[in-house]
C-alpha cells in the first residue's frame, strides 16, 4: 500500500510581480516501509516538499495544483485541526540542525515528557519510564542523567538521537527527515543513518529522506527523486538513477562530486547556479537548459515531458540518451603535485586551554598536541578530522590568531611563533586565512573593492584608485565580473562571496593560504567551481595551502598530502593517495568507512565509533573547542 | 539553586562595596565644592563669626578634604551617618523611616510595569502582520512618549479631582495611624491585622504606582515583542509545530520562556530608572518617601541627608540588579555552572 502519494502537486509563491511556481508537476508514490530520497541543491524545493506535507508553508506560499495523499487522506484539503492531530503522531519529522531543534531552556526530559503527554500517556511516572525506554532504543546510555540535561550540554549527535527517539515515540506511519545528518561529522552521520534505518524497520515506517548528497541517497533510499528548481528532473529506483542517470542534471551532480575511490578525475563544474524564485519565470522551456551542457534549441521551446527511460525510471529531458556522454574534463598534467622547497615547518605545536570559570575549578584542556609537519611550495595539504579534533586550532595558531603553548613554526626559514611585531609582520606577508563562513567574514557595510584590498589599505601608501584597479584585477582572476567591486556582499550569492573571501586572502600575494572549511556550506556544483578555481590559481600564481575540511572526498581531490587529526593529535599523515588506498591507523579506517561508497551496490559498513555517545567530561571539552 | 547564584551574589557584593565607596567619595567632593557652609547653617542667625569658626573646628570642617572624608567614612562604618541640620534628627533614622515607603512604591510599580509589559508584548506580538497592528503599534508608541509625571498629573485630574475615586496625597487616610513595624505599610498593616489600614494604604498607592508602572511598561512590551519575533524564527519552534503542538502551547510553553530572558535583563536596567523616577512622583503625590526627603534636604542644603539618601538610592539599585541577574541565571540554563 502506498503511504504517501503526490499527484501532479504544485506549490506557488505570491511575489509582488505575480505568482511563481515553487514546486511543479510533482509525482511520486511512497509504498509503506520504503524510503524515498529527495535530492537536489539548495533552492531545488526539497525542503518545501517537507513543509507541504505538514502544510506549514511560509506566508504567501500555497498549494495550487494536484493533491498529496497520506494513508488515503488528502493532506492539503483536510481541516487544519485534523492535520495537526496527525503531526507528531502519524507523521514525524527529524530536522537538519539537531542542536537548534531542541528548546534551549527546557531539559531533555521536559521536552520528551511534553511530547509523550500529547501522545496521551497520562501518568508522569509512565511517561518517564517510556522516555527511558525510548532513549535506550536509540542507544543513548545514562538515560536517567540525560533527562535532566539541557540541549547545550549534549553533542549534536546526541541531540539528533533524542529527536529521533521523539519522532519514533508514536511509531509513526511516515517520517520526514530533512537533511538529518548534514550538520554532523561523517562517523556520526553514518551512525544516525543506521539508527533511522533500524527504527524504520522496527516500526515499518515510510521515510521521506531529504538530502543534497546523491551518494548518501543512493545508499539509504529505495527510490530517488532529483529536483531542479522545484520540478522533478528524474525519478526512479535509487540504484538505476545513480548508476545510469538519464537527466543531465543528475549526471552533472554526480560528476561535480569528488570520488572516494578510483583514479582522480577532474570535477565537472556546472556554470552559474540554480535559478532563484524570481528568475524561474524568465526561463523559456526546460529550467535546466541555461546550464545544460547538452542543450539544443528545442530545449527552450517547452517544459520537457517526463519520459520513461528504463524500468520505473523517468526523466524530464527530451534527449536522455545524450546524458551518458557528459564527461568531466581531464585533469591536466600540471595539476599533478610538484614538490618545491619547504615553506612552512611546524614542530611540536601544542595548545592548551584553561577552562572553567571559578577560582578552584580551573582545568587544562589540550586542544592540539605535538603537531609537526612541513608544507612545501605549491603543495596542498589537507587536514581532516571531526569537530573537536583540533584542526581549526592549528589553523588559528599558524595565522597568529592564537599563541602556541609549546612548539614553534618557521615560515620561509624564519621562526615566527615568538609573537614579536616583526614576526607578526613576516607572518602576515606570507600567510593569509580564508574563513569558513563568507556571510560573517565579509563586512556587510563595505563594498567588495574595499573588502578585497583591506590588506593594502592597512599597509598604507596606496591611493583609492590603485586599490580599485587591484580589486578589479583580483576579481577577474577569481572569476567575478570587475564591476562586482562596487557592490556590497549581500548583493552576491554564497559561492560568489566565498570567491571574494579568497580574493581578499590573495590580495597581498601570500605564499601560504590557510583555508578552514571553505566549501562546507556550499552546494556541490558551487563547490566544484571553487575547487577548480583553487587548482587553476595554483597553476597560474603558485601558492601552498593548508586545507582544513571534514569532507574526505574534497581532500582527496584537492590535496597532495593529508594529516588525519583525532582528539588534538595527528594520527596519520602522508600522501593522500596512499592514505586512501591503505589507511594504517584504525581511526583513519573508521573515517573512510563512514563515507558512503561511490558504488551504491557496494556494502556500506561504517564501523561503530562511540564519539556521539560521550561521557559528560568529554561533552564539556567538545563544547569548548 | 542557591549554589548556582552564590558565586554571582558574592562577586556582586564585593563590587557593590567598591561602587558605594566611589559614589560616596563623589558625593562628598561635590557637596563640599558647593558654596554652602554647614557650620553657619547649624547655628542661629545671631551667631558671631567666632562662633561659626568654633563650630567649623568642632565639625572638622577646617581639616583637608581627604581627612574629612576619612572621618565621615569611619563614622559611617560604625553606622553613624551624622545628624540632619534641618530636622535635628539622626540621618539614619530619617532614611530608615522613608526608604521602605519608596521601595514599596517602586516594587509595586515594577510589578505593574512588568504585568502591563508582558501582556502588552504578547498583544503586540499577536497582532503582528494583521490590520490591527498599526493601531496597537501607535498606542504603544504613545505610551512610550508619555513620562511618569504626566501620567501622575492625568491620574490626579481624572481619578482624584474629577471622579473622586481615589486619594492622591500621602500614604494613609489622615485619621489612621501608621502601625509600628518594618515601615513597609502593606506588610505591617497585615501583620497588625488592620485591614482598614491595609486598604487605605493600598488605595493611596494605586495612582502613584500606576503612573510609574505605565510609564515604564512600553519598553518592556516592545522588547518582549521583538524577542518573541526572533524566537519564532528558531528551529525548535518550527519543530514543535511539526510535532503537532497547539499554537497556544508553543507560545506559552516554548517561546515565552526564551523570549523572557532579554526582557528580564531590560527590566533590571529599567528598575534603576524607575527607582529614580519615584522622586518626581513622590513629590507630586506628597508621598512621604525618600524622594520627598531628598527634595527637602536639597532645599535646605542639608548635606548629611543628601549624602545618605544618595547612597541609599545607589544601594537599592545595586541590590535590585543583583537580584535580577541571579534570576536571569536561574532561568537561563546556559549560564548555570555546569
Amino acid at each position: 500500500m502506498d503511504m504517501l502519494i503526490a499527484k501532479n502537486l504544485g506549490v506557488s509563491a505570491a511575489l509582488p510581480d505575480g505568482s511563481v511556481p515553487v514546486i511543479q508537476e510533482l509525482n511520486f508514490s511512497l509504498p509503506q516501509g520504503k524510503v524515498l530520497g529527495l535530492v537536489g541543491e539548495s533552492g531545488a524545493g526539497k525542503s518545501m516538499i517537507g513543509r507541504t506535507i505538514a502544510q506549514l508553508l511560509p506566508p504567501g506560499f500555497s498549494v495550487t495544483a494536484g493533491e498529496l495523499m497520506f494513508d488515503g487522506q488528502d493532506l492539503v484539503r483536510m481541516p487544519a485541526e485534523t492535520r495537526r492531530e496527525l503531526l507528531g503522531r502519524e507523521i514525524a519529522f527529524i530536522p537538519q540542525e539537531p542542536l537548534s531543534g531542541l528548546n534551549p531552556v527546557l531539559t531533555i526530559g521536559r521536552q520528551i515528557d511534553e511530547h509523550l503527554a500529547r501522545l496521551g500517556i497520562g501518568n508522569a511516572r509512565a511517561r518517564r519510564d517510556h522516555a527511558l525506554g525510548m532513549l535506550n532504543d536509540v542507544h543513548l546510555s545514562h538515560g536517567a542523567d540525560l533527562l535532566d540535561k539541557y540541549p547545550h550540554q549534549l553533542s549534536g549527535g546526541m541531540c539528533q538521537r533524542v529527536l529521533i527517539a521523539m519522532a519514533f515515540a508514536s511509531r509513526p506511519k511516515l517520517l520526514v527527515a530533512d537533511e538529518p545528518t548534514t550538520a554532523l561529522d561523517v562517523t556520526i552521520q553514518a551512525r544516525i543513518v543506521q539508527l533511522i534505518a533500524e527504527m524504520q524497520e522496527r516500526d515499518g515506517t515510510s521515510v521521506v529522506f531529504i538530502t543534497h548528497d546523491l551518494r548518501l541517497a543512493a545508499q539509504v533510499c529505495d527510490n530517488i527523486l532529483v529536483l531542479y528548481a522545484g520540478r522533478p528532473a528524474e525519478y526512479g529506483p535509487a540504484r538505476s538513477v545513480f548508476a545510469q542517470p538519464a537527466h543531465p542534471y543528475t549526471r552533472c551532480l554526480q560528476l561535480s562530486n569528488p570520488a572516494m575511490s578510483g583514479p582522480r578525475r577532474a570535477l565537472y563544474a556546472l556554470p552559474e547556479r540554480m535559478p532563484g524564485l524570481s528568475a524561474i519565470k524568465g526561463i523559456e522551456g526546460c529550467l535546466f537548459a541555461p546550464r545544460c551542457p547538452k542543450v539544443v534549441p528545442e530545449c527552450t521551446r517547452a517544459l520537457p515531458p517526463f519520459v520513461d527511460v528504463a524500468d520505473g525510471q523517468v526523466a524530464a529531458c527530451i534527449r536522455p540518451e545524450t546524458t551518458a556522454t557528459i564527461a568531466a574534463p581531464a585533469l591536466s598534467a600540471s595539476d599533478a603535485p610538484q614538490a618545491g622547497v619547504p615553506l612552512l615547518e611546524v614542530r611540536g605545536l601544542t595548545k592548551t586551554f584553561r577552562i572553567g570559570g571559578g577560582l578552584f575549578r580551573n582545568r587544562a584542556f589540550t586542544a592540539v598536541k605535538d603537531v609537526s609537519f612541513t608544507l612545501h611550495q605549491n603543495e596542498f595539504i589537507g587536514i581532516v578530522g571531526e569537530s573537536g579534533s583540533g584542526k581549526s586550532t592549528v589553523a588559528r595558531m599558524l595565522c597568529g590568531l592564537e599563541r602556541p603553548t609549546e612548539g614553534e613554526f618557521e615560515i620561509d626559514g624564519r621562526e615566527v611563533s615568538d609573537g614579536s611585531t616583526s614576526s607578526r609582520a613576516h607572518l602576515r606577508a606570507h600567510v593569509q586565512m580564508v574563513f569558513q563562513d563568507p556571510q560573517s567574514a565579509l563586512n556587510p557595510r563595505r563594498r567588495i573593492a574595499s573588502i578585497v584590498t583591506q590588506a593594502m589599505e592597512a599597509a598604507g601608501g596606496t591611493s583609492g584608485k590603485e586599490r580599485l584597479e587591484r580589486a578589479e584585477a583580483l576579481l577577474l582572476e577569481i572569476g567575478l565580473p570587475p564591476d562586482a567591486a562596487r557592490r556590497f556582499p549581500t548583493q552576491l550569492s554564497g559561492g560568489q562571496r566565498q570567491r571574494v573571501n579568497i580574493a581578499r586572502a590573495l590580495c597581498v600575494a601570500p605564499n601560504i593560504l590557510i583555508a578552514d572549511e571553505i566549501v562546507s556550506g556550499l552546494d556541490v556544483s558551487v563547490q566544484a567551481q571553487l575547487l577548480n578555481l583553487l587548482m587553476q590559481l595554483r597553476r597560474k600564481r603558485g601558492f601552498s595551502m593548508l586545507f582544513i575540511s571534514h569532507d574526505l572526498s574534497v581532500v582527496r581531490y584537492l590535496c597532495d598530502r593529508m594529516l588525519v587529526m583525532y582528539r588534538g593529535e595527528v594520527v596519520e599523515s602522508g600522501p593522500t593517495d596512499r592514505i586512501f588506498a591503505a589507511p594504517s591507523h584504525p581511526y583513519t579506517r573508521t573515517l573512510l568507512a563512514a563515507v558512503p561508497p561511490d558504488d551504491p551496490s557496494a556494502v556500506w559498513s561504517p564501523q561503530p565509533l562511540e564519539t556521539d555517545v560521550v561521557a559528560p567530561a568529554d561533552m564539556l571539552q567538545e563544547a569548548n573547542v | 539553586m542557591i549554589a548556582t547564584v552564590f558565586p554571582l551574589v558574592g562577586r556582586r557584593l564585593l563590587s557593590s562595596v567598591a561602587i558605594l565607596l566611589i559614589v560616596s567619595m563623589l558625593l562628598f567632593v561635590v557637596l563640599h565644592v558647593l558654596p554652602v557652609d554647614p557650620a553657619a547653617m547649624s547655628l542661629p542667625p545671631t551667631a558671631t563669626l567666632a562662633d561659626i569658626e568654633a563650630m567649623r573646628r568642632e565639625m572638622g570642617l577646617d581639616q583637608p578634604l581627604p581627612n574629612q572624608y576619612m572621618i565621615w567614612l569611619a563614622k559611617v562604618i560604625q553606622g553613624d551617618f551624622g545628624a540632619s541640620i534641618h530636622f535635628r534628627r539622626g540621618v539614619l533614622g530619617l532614611v530608615a523611616d522613608t526608604l521602605p515607603a519608596t521601595v514599596e512604591l517602586a516594587v509595586l510599580a515594577m510589578m505593574i510595569a512588568s504585568a502591563l509589559g508582558i501582556v502588552g508584548g504578547l498583544v503586540l506580538f499577536h497582532v503582528r502582520g494583521s490590520r490591527k497592528e498599526p493601531v496597537v503599534d501607535f498606542g504603544s508608541i504613545m505610551l512610550l512618549s508619555i513620562p511618569e509625571f504626566l501620567w501622575s498629573l492625568f491620574f490626579i485630574l481624572i481619578f482624584g479631582v474629577a471622579l473622586h475615586w481615589l486619594p492622591f496625597t500621602g500614604r494613609l487616610d489622615p485619621d489612621l495611624r501608621v502601625p509600628a513595624g518594618t515601615g513597609f505599610l502593606l506588610f505591617d498593616a497585615l501583620m497588625a491585622g488592620r485591614l482598614d489600614i491595609f486598604f487605605s494604604a493600598a488605595r493611596h498607592m494605586i495612582l502613584p504606582s500606576f503612573a510609574l508602572g505605565i510609564a515604564f511598561s512600553p519598553t518592556i512590551m516592545r522588547v518582549l515583542r521583538s524577542s518573541l519575533i526572533d524566537v519564532y524564527q528558531e528551529d525548535y519552534i518550527h519543530l514543535a509545530r511539526l510535532r503537532g503542538l497547539s499554537e497556544r502551547r508553543i507560545l506559552l510553553g516554548h517561546a515565552l520562556k526564551n523570549a523572557i530572558l532579554p526582557t528580564l535583563s531590560l527590566m533590571g536596567v529599567q528598575f534603576g530608572f524607575l527607582f529614580g523616577g519615584t522622586l518626581l512622583v513622590e513629590v507630586i503625590y506628597s508621598y512621604p518617601g525618600l524622594g520627598n526627603l531628598m527634595v527637602d534636604a536639597v532645599r535646605n542644603a542639608d548635606l548629611p541627608i543628601i549624602q545618605a539618601v544618595g547612597l541609599a538610592y545607589c544601594a537599592v539599585v545595586l541590590i535590585i540588579n543583583t537580584v535580577v541577574d541571579s534570576l536571569y541565571m536561574v532561568l537561563n540554563p546556559k549560564l548555570r555552572l555546569r
